[in-house]
């Protein structure tokens, strides 16, 4: 069994915001909600300073705070290694929300649950890839198998040795980032 | 992206679970303790248990969302033994019954209050436990929450635990007040009571203050938030000098004038303490800041 993951290139990001207009068509989410952002950094001084852009998602954390607070079990790991919301048993407690260290998870208030990324997995299970990776111009994210040493992911995590957002939190997330 | 997703109704559940676990904890340590000193102490605490702790759920209730307007999902929430939540829900679903009965075997009220009066002291047993349980969990569930440095610490429980015995204490006594103005004469045994959970409270407040601004970039900007920031006015006026420092003060001239203070004063002093604890459950849970990511 694959454990999907994504290696995210912030030095190839130009911040056009179109993984995010993917993302809500894919998922049919309105204007106002998203299952990905784009976050800003400026660094450095003038004359010698820049900006980055780093695309931020649920990390589908191996050890997922959101998976162990939520009181009803509706939060789960696929065998693939995505984390998942059972639509079913979500009761909107947003305990969740509170515990992800990274702020991904949204509410969606026609169902009354929280919704997050989930990458793809109708896409995925089909062999397919999330539709923020293929949509974007710049090809900053690299989709596939983190155990398979000879995938373009693990190839990439490996040559620029990407680590994930914040690894101090202890969360082991799923997304890596090569940083500029 | 979302800062934080709880609000105003989370903050009143905080409140008044704190509030109800300890007035039970009063009515409980009076009637145990000192039954001469005030019965009426006893039984305005063990009447205003069930029905805060209540509406403190029902304010938690009607924060879920799916939960809410399908109400059978519910019975989902005891699902994960390692979610505060699951604990929360068991804890509440026992106290609040357990509350219930105490109140009406202490005051005999009804049949089965006249016939639960028969196992008060396992009443009081079970439920004082109950509601250290309550007042306790209150703070661990935002204490457990690594998404927000400033409440991830075991400051938290201890703060809730405090400000709980103390609010509880307060409503104890508004309410014996309400049952019998004359009894107030007799509240400056209990005055003793503040000073010791406002002296708590005050000094674990100042610990997680003066921790947090040491502790992370996310923690410290919490605790700046809270002492020179944008909540800054609130946290001074309502927590520090209306929570602590005029109950405390008050509190400690009701123990050496013994039954001498004016009631107006007496009763103004608790209400101090209420304030207090709400304002500090509201900028806890608002002045969370999440962890810098990028």
């Amino acid at each position: 069994m694959p454990h999907y993951g994504i290696a995210i290139d912030t030095t190839k990001c130009i911040g056009c915001h179109s993984c995010r207009v993917a993302c809500q068509n894919q998922q049919g989410l309105k204007y106002d909600q998203s299952f990905n952002w784009i976050k800003e950094r400026e660094q450095g001084r003038f004359p010698a300073f820049g900006k980055e852009f780093v695309p931020v998602q649920c990390n589908h954390c191996q050890d997922a705070p959101c998976q162990s607070v939520c009181p009803t079990g509706a939060i789960y790991t696929s065998p693939e290694g995505i984390v998942l919301v059972h639509r079913e048993r979500c009761v909107g407690c947003k305990y969740c929300i509170e515990a992800c260290p990274y702020k991904v998870r949204i509410v969606d208030h026609h169902e009354g649950i929280v919704v997050k990324c989930w990458l793809c997995h109708d896409l995925v299970a089909k062999g397919g890839e999330p539709a923020c990776v293929t949509t974007c111009p710049t090809q900053v994210r690299i989709f596939g198998d983190l155990d398979d040493p000879n995938s373009r992911v693990s190839q990439f995590i490996a040559k620029h040795r990407a680590q994930p957002l914040r690894p101090d939190l202890n969360t082991r997330p799923r997304i890596y980032y090569k940083r500029s | 992206m979302p800062e934080s997703a709880w609000g105003w109704l989370i903050v009143t559940y905080l409140f008044l679970a704190g509030a109800g676990a300890g007035a039970f904890v009063s009515a409980v340590a009076c009637d145990l303790l000192a039954p001469d000193w005030s019965k009426t102490l006893a039984r305005a605490g063990s009447l205003a248990a069930g029905p805060l702790v209540a509406v403190g759920t029902a304010c938690l209730v009607l924060d879920l969302e799916a939960g809410l307007w399908q109400p059978w999902r519910q019975f989902y929430l005891v699902s994960n033994l390692s979610s505060m939540i699951t604990w929360g829900v068991i804890i509440l679903s026992l106290f609040i019954p357990v509350a219930f009965l105490y109140a009406a075997a202490l005051n005999e009220l009804t049949v089965v209050g006249r016939y639960a009066r028969k196992y008060l002291r396992h009443l009081e047993v079970v439920g004082g436990f109950l509601a250290v349980a309550t007042a306790g969990y209150t703070g661990v569930l935002i204490a457990v929450v690594n998404g927000v440095p400033f409440w991830n610490t075991p400051a938290m429980p201890v703060l809730f635990m405090a400000s709980a015995m103390s609010t509880g204490l307060a409503v104890a006594m508004i309410g014996a007040a309400i049952i019998d103005i004359t009894t107030i004469r007799t509240m400056s045994s209990f005055a003793l009571g503040h000073v010791i959970f406002l002296s708590v409270e005050g000094l674990v407040l100042m610990l997680l203050i003066f921790l947090s601004l040491t502790r992370s970039v996310e923690a410290a900007a919490s605790a700046t938030m809270l002492i020179s920031g944008s909540l800054s006015p609130y946290f001074w006026a309502l927590v520090v000098i209306v929570g602590i420092v005029v109950p405390y003060v008050l509190s400690i001239v009701e123990y050496y004038e013994y039954g001498k203070m004016h009631k107006a004063l007496v009763v103004g002093a608790d209400l101090c303490v209420l304030v207090g604890g709400m304002s500090l459950r509201a900028l806890i849970v608002f002045s969370g800041v999440a962890p810098h990511i990028v």
